[in-house]
């Protein structure tokens, strides 16, 4: 039977049914609306401003445009890459200033400038991510604000290049003066670059790169059990960042005529940030929002009033943080989705993805003597607690291992062991017979582990789809593939529009489950993946395990404190008691031995 | 360099320093009561000495009686701005401080002070005169504010102590940051101390900035550069010392003249700049913190 | 005194207590006993107000706090001790207990009188009084932390696992101070994990599962439950369904 009549669809198993599925929530985003209406405003303003001839509106028109782009790209950086990095004001300086140099001081051509531009931004893009390897949050924030601060004093330090305080005139006329269509090679060039970051930022969101930026920015733990280095994507965000920044301040010298140190001061980047999330973070229309609301009607709607621009300005960011923390394009959507309603929508069907995974799978014949992990005497000391104080165990390939004993036994910790995320102090840790001594989590994640959490790592702003998604991001290319593109397919057309935050926690559950599952990981480290599951959704859960170890050759281990649930579905089971193995065996073994009665207190067992 | 040059550098660089200092102190305590780093210490640091303007032009001028008298009321005035300021920021806040709108309610505050500054008195700064002579230190003349934000950070550090061991309140807000989960649990009325560490917080940079207003920039837009450095001292000291702030304020003052003495002025920022880096590097829990310091 | 209906709570998304209800009078010990992760902790947190419920009432006295900011409960006579012998390290033994007093409001020879009654159920107190309260030992710490609740005199005490990292020898004066607290009129919930100990002062006994009320009744019912022939052994479920 094929996948698709077994299917995992709103009507699995009765194809009659199928025309009568249930109707999808509400659109799950405005994303393509949103970049469409940007971008035709964005070229409307600037062509029909150029071609009215005013200097003024034509000037507001190019200057805005390249405060968009700056914007969005440091919306990439913050909401996306999740980096508090205030240094876009100084990059884009940096970028102007550089061509302001190379082209008007030096006499190169405006393409000769613009490569230089483009280099000084990229080297400050580096020179920004360096913190950020380090720290984060608001410490990065305050050191990146800092930085941009001292910027202008830089500059005027090196006045022998930069002519200090006096600024540069850059008039470039080569690129200002108007073509045959009534535009000048700027307006164009400028036009292309904010609708390409317009559009860079809703493409890059999905592509494989951008989904692992977001895990990188919403969990660092999820990040490296996808095999993901939280410290690439940073360095890549940044570097990406500093180079659509340096793309527009290249074309300030030629918009404004003129750089001075002044114009790139601490205040842009803070703009820059205020307008996103007045905006509305998430949102493509977002910084255009911002923008307007936060650069345009005082500098140009409130002019006249130039005393109280500064005092606008700071009291919208306050007001709309304070009443729509969201931002105003956030709230808009949130208004949408709740007017909208929307069915539930299909649920997470963990089973049947299995059994059509079964269905298409070359069952594969395996040693059962294959060890998949084996740590041997190993210890772990936080100060002077010693979580782990000699444990050895072997989990072989293709069991279900139960992992018990009471909280601080160590179980958690010799989970992070197996999985990267902490380092054993002693003994040797192997994972299909490699010593993995000295990887880092995120490498082990690449030798076909698979790890959930004790609260799900779930992406809000993703749909469900894209959760799972980050799934087969993961996958490593030497992976065999269990998984057939069509049941892919199918998931992806049946959750692609779903969002996450309405699924519940069970549902959570299994999409993190499913997600390992489709990175093809061999070894699943569970933990405590029953906590706030129902006695029913336990049951079930309790099949679906033994289901993954029969039908998919997975390989399981379990920390749990349900011992119910341990019982009736490990193959062997390990108790720990503060940080030593005080039983193993299989679970009639363990249960017979006096050393570890006191764990079964009262009650009779389902 | 000749001994009186050091002599002004280190009197120098200490004064400033004190400022800084000052308020890496009034960071603290709002820091470690409610998670909140409040971006708007800057521009209350202006607000003081703008209020020092104000007040002695009330008299026709600067004068010492005057001064003792002032100073209690601008530190009054900036703490109750600060209280309120803490009351709008902490209101939308669930306890839980995973809500990060403060980073953005505290910039938009300093925004607003900023723009008052400007709207009320120009872009130019305002010039207080200091109502106490100069003193010799190794034959130059020193202003005396140099020397008073010096004593003013020893009193408020010796005052902030007291407050935490000998007054109820002062004890609570220790025990807040010692053991949030506790001190809930124990009955503590968290919001109530939340709001007044912000009242206290604005009494320390209200008197700074009167104090300090004769050797300070008064001007709209200078705000930044005394919150970026406080911050600097807090890392350097270590988030919730107050010794640390005392210690590290006027280290962070004497690089920053040491520089500007010796590469100019422009260079005085990336000074401080390059310190914050090399701490963060080098040790980031700061002189005195503790590697297990709590973040409430 | 406590009354706790249809309570249903968790941690963000995650549901953890689901229906529970029982009640609890004054001077009454109720026991609650469960395996890790069954929800005892969640319950009382969710009770003290430090974990908002998503479904629920809790009475005090009268009075609906599901839902109530912690101090306003404490205020209202209910306090829990956190389990972990916590109190506040850097500061002295008798600031630690002006601080659990601090709750609610009492005269100086209240206090006074209520700290005299701690030192004589716990003498090691008195001894280091000026002591840091990170200088202690867990079991002390323990202590304390049970004389600053007893200071703000609550009608309602919560005691979550009073004995982990404690030795055994060391909880016989504290179960016995609890028993008299419960004895002048307040009423006492406490988790515990070591039956042996508990059991010995509880009339009446809730087993928690999995974040549901699985059995509840006196301490004698509950000896019988446990001992029970029907309950069976660990893997006789999985045996019987035939999984491999």
């Amino acid at each position: 039977m094929s996948s698709v009549e077994q299917g995992i669809g709103p009507t699995a198993g009765n194809p009659s049914k199928r025309s009568t599925a249930t109707p999808l929530a509400a659109r799950l985003n405005t994303d393509f609306p949103q970049v469409i209406v940007a971008v035709i405003a964005v070229v409307a303003f600037l062509t029909v401003s150029e071609w009215s001839g005013s200097a003024y509106w034509g000037g507001i028109a190019k200057l805005t445009s390249l405060y968009l782009v700056a914007t969005v790209f440091m919306s990439i950086l913050y909401v996306d890459a999740g980096q508090t990095s205030f240094g876009q004001g100084a990059i884009f300086g940096a970028s102007a200033y550089a061509v302001a140099v190379v082209g008007s001081l030096q006499g190169y051509s405006f393409a000769v400038a613009a490569i230089a531009g483009l280099g000084a931004a990229l080297i400050g893009g580096v020179l920004f991510a360096l913190p950020a390897l380090r720290v984060q949050w608001f410490y990065l924030g305050f050191v990146t604000l800092s930085a941009s601060m001292v910027f202008p004093d830089v500059l005027v330090y090196f006045d022998s290049i930069t002519k200090g305080i006096n600024g540069i005139r850059a008039p470039f006329t080569s690129i200002t003066d108007k073509t045959a269509i009534g535009l000048s090679p700027l307006t164009l060039m400028i036009a292309l670059v904010t609708v390409g970051a317009l559009a860079f930022q809703v493409w890059l969101a999905r592509t494989r790169l951008g989904r692992q930026m977001k895990v990188a920015a919403s969990s660092t733990v999820a990040a490296q059990s996808l095999g993901i280095s939280p410290s690439l994507m940073r360095s890549v965000a940044f570097l990406v960042t500093a180079f659509g920044t340096g793309l527009a301040g290249m074309l300030y010298p030629p918009t404004v005529g003129f750089v001075s140190p002044n114009a790139f001061h601490v205040d842009l980047s803070v703009l820059f940030f205020f307008a996103i999330i007045v905006g509305g973070t998430n949102q493509p229309l977002g910084p255009v929002v911002g923008l307007i609301l936060l650069y345009m009607v005082p500098n140009v709607f409130l002019a006249s009033f130039v005393e109280y621009r500064l005092l606008i300005y700071g009291l919208v960011a306050l007001l709309v943080m304070l009443l729509m923390p969201n931002g105003i394009m956030g709230t808009l959507e949130d208004w949408r989705r709740r007017r909208a309603g929307g069915a539930a929508g299909e649920s997470l069907r963990l089973d049947r993805f299995i059994a059509a995974a079964r269905s298409n799978r070359i069952p594969r014949i395996d040693a059962p003597d294959v060890i998949a992990i084996e740590v041997a005497d190993v210890r772990k000391a936080f100060g002077s607690v010693k979580a782990v104080d000699g444990v050895s165990i072997t989990i072989r390939r293709g069991e279900i291992h139960g992992l018990v004993g009471a909280n601080g036994s160590g179980k958690t910790s010799l989970l992070n062991i197996f999985s990267g995320f902490s380092r054993a102090s002693a003994g040797t840790v192997k994972i299909a017979g490699a010593d993995v001594g000295g990887m880092a989590a995120h490498q082990i994640a690449l030798l076909g582990i698979g790890r959930t959490f004790q609260t799900p790592r779930i992406l809000p702003g993703l749909s469900v789809w894209e959760n799972l998604e980050i799934g087969l991001d993961a996958r490593n290319p030497s992976a065999e593939r269990t998984i057939p593109d069509d049941l892919i397919s199918e998931l992806r057309a049946t959750f692609k529009d779903r969002s996450i935050e309405t699924i519940p926690h069970g549902q959570r559950r299994l999409l993190e489950i499913m997600r390992i599952v489709l990175k093809e990981a061999d070894i699943l480290l569970l933990d405590e993946p029953a906590a706030g599951l129902s006695p029913d959704e336990r049951r079930t859960f309790s099949e679906l395990l033994r289901s993954l170890r029969d039908d998919l050759g997975k390989t399981i281990v379990l920390v749990e404190h349900d011992l119910d649930l341990v019982w009736g579905t490990a193959d062997r089971v390990t108790v720990l008691e503060t940080g030593r193995v005080a039983a193993s065996g299989t679970p009639q073994e363990v249960a017979a031995n006096p050393a570890v009665s006191h764990m079964f207190i009262g009650g009779q067992r389902a | 360099m000749r001994f009186d040059e050091i002599a002004i550098i280190a009197v120098r660089g200490i004064g400033l320093g004190s400022v800084y200092a000052l308020v890496a102190m009034s960071f603290n305590i709002v820091k470690v009561s409610s998670g909140i780093l409040n971006f708007a210490q800057g521009n209350m640091v202006v607000l003081g000495g703008l209020l020092a303007y104000f007040l002695f032009s009330m008299v026709g001028g600067p004068t010492q009686m005057s001064w003792y008298l002032f100073l209690p009321l601008a530190a009054i005035g900036v703490g109750i701005l600060m209280t309120l300021q803490g009351i709008v920021i902490l209101l939308p806040m669930r306890y839980s401080t995973e809500d990060h709108s403060w980073l953005i309610t505290t910039m938009a505050f300093s925004v607003i002070i900023g723009a008052v500054l400007l709207i009320t008195q120009g872009p130019n700064a305002l010039s207080v005169r200091s109502v106490f002579p100069t003193f010799m230190v190794a034959g130059t003349h020193v202003p005396a504010p140099y020397l008073l934000t010096f004593a003013l950070a020893v009193i408020w550090c010796l005052a902030l102590s007291l407050f935490r061991t000998r007054t109820m309140t002062g004890l609570q807000i220790s025990a807040l940051w010692q053991n949030p989960e506790a001190a809930r649990a124990a009955g503590l009325k968290i919001r109530r101390l939340q709001i007044v560490a912000f009242t206290i917080s604005g009494l320390i940079v209200g008197s700074t900035g009167f104090v300090a207003a004769p050797m300070i920039t008064v001007s709209a837009d200078s705000g930044f550069r005394y919150v970026i450095n406080g911050f600097v001292a807090v890392v350097i000291g270590g988030m919730g010392s107050n010794i640390g702030a005392l210690i590290a304020g006027p280290l962070v003052g004497m690089v920053g003249m040491f520089a500007a003495y010796r590469y100019g002025a422009e260079l005085q920022g990336v000074a401080t700049l390059l310190a914050l880096i090399a701490i963060l590097l080098l040790r980031p829990q700061g002189l005195f913190g503790s590697t297990t310091a709590r973040q409430v | 005194m406590l009354e706790i209906k249809k309570l249903f709570s968790g941690y963000g998304t995650i549901p953890i207590l689901r229906d529970i209800e029982f009640s609890v009078k004054a001077g009454e010990i109720l026991l609650i006993v469960g395996e890790n992760g069954a929800g005892k902790s969640t319950l009382l947190r969710t009770v003290a107000g430090l974990i908002k419920p998503t479904e629920g009432t809790v009475e005090l006295n009268g009075t609906n706090i599901a839902g109530a900011e912690p101090d306003k409960i404490v205020s209202r006579g209910l306090r829990l001790v956190l389990d972990g012998h916590q109190v506040f390290p850097e500061i002295s033994v008798y600031d630690n207990l002006r601080l659990g007093a601090s709750a609610r409001k009492s005269s100086k020879a209240e206090f006074d009188r209520d700290v005299a009654e701690m030192f004589a159920v716990f003498p090691i107190l008195e001894q280091k009084l000026r002591a840091r309260a990170r200088d202690l030992s867990g079991g002390q710490q323990q202590m304390l932390a049970l004389a600053q609740a007893f200071v703000v005199k609550p009608s309602v005490l919560l005691c979550d696992e009073p004995s982990t990292g404690l030795a055994i020898t060391l909880m016989p004066p504290i179960i016995d101070f609890l028993k008299k607290w419960a004895a002048s009129g307040t009423a006492i919930v406490i988790v515990e994990q070591h039956l042996e100990i508990a059991l010995g002062m509880a009339a009446r006994v809730m087993l928690l599962e999995r974040g549901a009320i699985r059995f509840s009744g006196t301490a004698p019912e509950f000896k019988q439950y446990i001992a029970a022939p029907a309950k069976e052994p660990p893997g006789a479920a999985k045996e019987a369904s035939g999984a491999a």
